[in-house]
């Protein structure tokens, strides 16, 4: 008898899950047969009702992985713009320290070639110099020629992968030099392949040890370059003027680097050397 | 307790939905992805029978469907309450506890789901086949894996006491 109640009762059991299986095909069916209008009000009606907390969870969870991969992402560009900071910040530094050593002014902005001298003139007088950089390096001539202490001279002659530097105590090159203190203008120039001196006004005030550097005005050098510091003034044969021996900032025979800025001429002093 | 288990069902529910939506696809292979609410489900009818297994794949199959194609609307909700009451119904009559056993029923399970489901699409025979054998076998087969880590955790303590 008990056994009979137990079979009855899973019986029951499973026609009420038959009951409920139909049902709920019953259901299903019903909205796989509805015509496309109504599914479509069905589908929207849920998305913005009830599925709206549901979506709303997921999205949050997407978002905060989202969140989590753009943190990570971040932190590496983080770390990466650290990196070229310091190394940006470092060669500001290295920048500044040349600059200070060049006197190299802000809006000089021409690129720099480093050169090595490989050789000099066999005389006893070192007018010009051979640098290890040509044609193929962009050199040009009447390009100036500087190093670490101040101006060196000019490219005077350019091959393919070498040039010849025309130093400033060649007795052919004549520049123009200012006066840092009295803003006065002079052309400096070497008569005996050793001394450099420019003449100038008697009158303008210059004294032993005022700085000179490049005026600018003769074209080829840019201004601001430093040239060397006032020796000696020196009475001229005319009374209004007066010649200053100039001590070069740079000894050229002990030179080993040069850096060569690749400045061409001024379109005038172009003109007039064409 | 009913009411205890009815929360937790909902809390399950949630999380499989969860990590059906957003875990699935950052663990796919290939583009294969596990089906958690499956599993679900399954998991459902060999713990609460043919009934709740039923009522649950309706909801489920209906969410399904909600997220799928307007015109395919049914389809899923029917193939998973058919499944959620067939397992539910081996479990019942002819299954003990054994994992081996519940895998097959969860591989089973995924390959009756598929065809009944994609049976009653639009889809045409070789659209079908296409579908199947590229979608529905990859994504079985990291199912039944996934299903098997899931189950074995789940259903541990009960195998200890059965071989105990």
């Amino acid at each position: 008898m008990l056994k009979l109640g137990g079979i009855f009762r899973k019986f029951c059991a499973f026609g009420r899950g038959i009951l409920v299986l139909a049902f709920l095909l019953f259901v299903a069916s019903g909205m796989r047969l509805l015509p496309m209008p109504a599914k479509e009000r069905l589908t929207s009606a849920f998305l913005s009702t009830v599925f709206y907390p549901v979506q709303y969870l997921v999205a949050s969870v997407d978002d905060f992985r989202n969140v989590l991969g753009e943190n990570e992402k971040l932190k590496e560009e983080n770390a990466r713009l650290r990196l070229e900071l310091d190394y940006a910040r470092d060669g500001l530094s290295e920048l500044v320290r040349l600059r200070a050593l060049v006197r190299f002014d802000n809006h000089w902005d021409y690129p720099i070639v480093t050169s090595r001298i490989i050789g000099r003139n066999p005389g006893r007088l070192v007018t010009t110099l051979i640098v290890n950089r040509g044609l193929a390096d962009g050199l040009k001539t009447d390009m100036p020629v500087f190093s670490m202490s101040g101006l060196v001279g000019r490219v005077a002659k350019v091959a393919s992968h070498h040039a010849q530097v025309q130093v400033l105590v060649d007795p052919n090159l004549k520049f123009s030099v200012l006066n840092v203190r009295t803003r006065t203008v002079g052309f400096a120039e070497s008569f005996d392949g050793k001394r450099l001196a420019a003449t100038v006004p008697a009158h303008a005030g210059i004294r032993e040890g005022d700085t000179l550097v490049t005026s600018g005005l003769g074209g080829i050098f840019p201004k601001g370059i430093g040239v060397g510091v006032v020796k000696e003034m020196v009475p001229h044969d005319m009374d209004v003027l007066s010649t200053m021996v100039i001590q070069p900032f740079q000894e050229v025979s002990q030179l080993e680097e040069v850096f060569i800025m690749q400045k061409e001429p001024d379109w005038i002093v172009r003109e007039l050397l064409e | 307790m009913k009411k205890l288990q009815v929360i937790i069902t909902i809390f399950a529910f949630l999380l499989c939905v969860i990590l059906q939506t957003t875990v699935a696809k950052w663990i796919s292979v290939f583009g294969a992805t596990p089906d958690f609410l499956l599993i679900f489900i399954v998991y459902l009818a060999f713990k609460r029978g043919t009934v709740v297994a039923a009522l649950w794949g309706f909801l489920i199959g209906f969410c399904c469907d909600i997220y799928g194609p307007v015109e395919w609307l049914g389809s899923a909700t029917i193939a998973m309450t058919l499944l959620g009451f067939l397992v539910g119904l081996l479990e019942a009559r002819f299954l003990t506890l054994r994992l081996s056993l519940r895998i097959v029923i969860l591989a089973l399970g995924f390959v009756f789901y598929d065809l009944i489901y994609l049976s009653l699409t639009t889809l045409s025979h070789s659209e079908m086949t296409h579908f199947f054998l590229t979608r529905s076998i990859p994504n079985g087969v990291y199912t039944v894996i996934c299903g098997t880590l899931i189950f074995y955790f789940l259903f541990r303590s009960k195998h200890r006491k059965t071989h105990v």
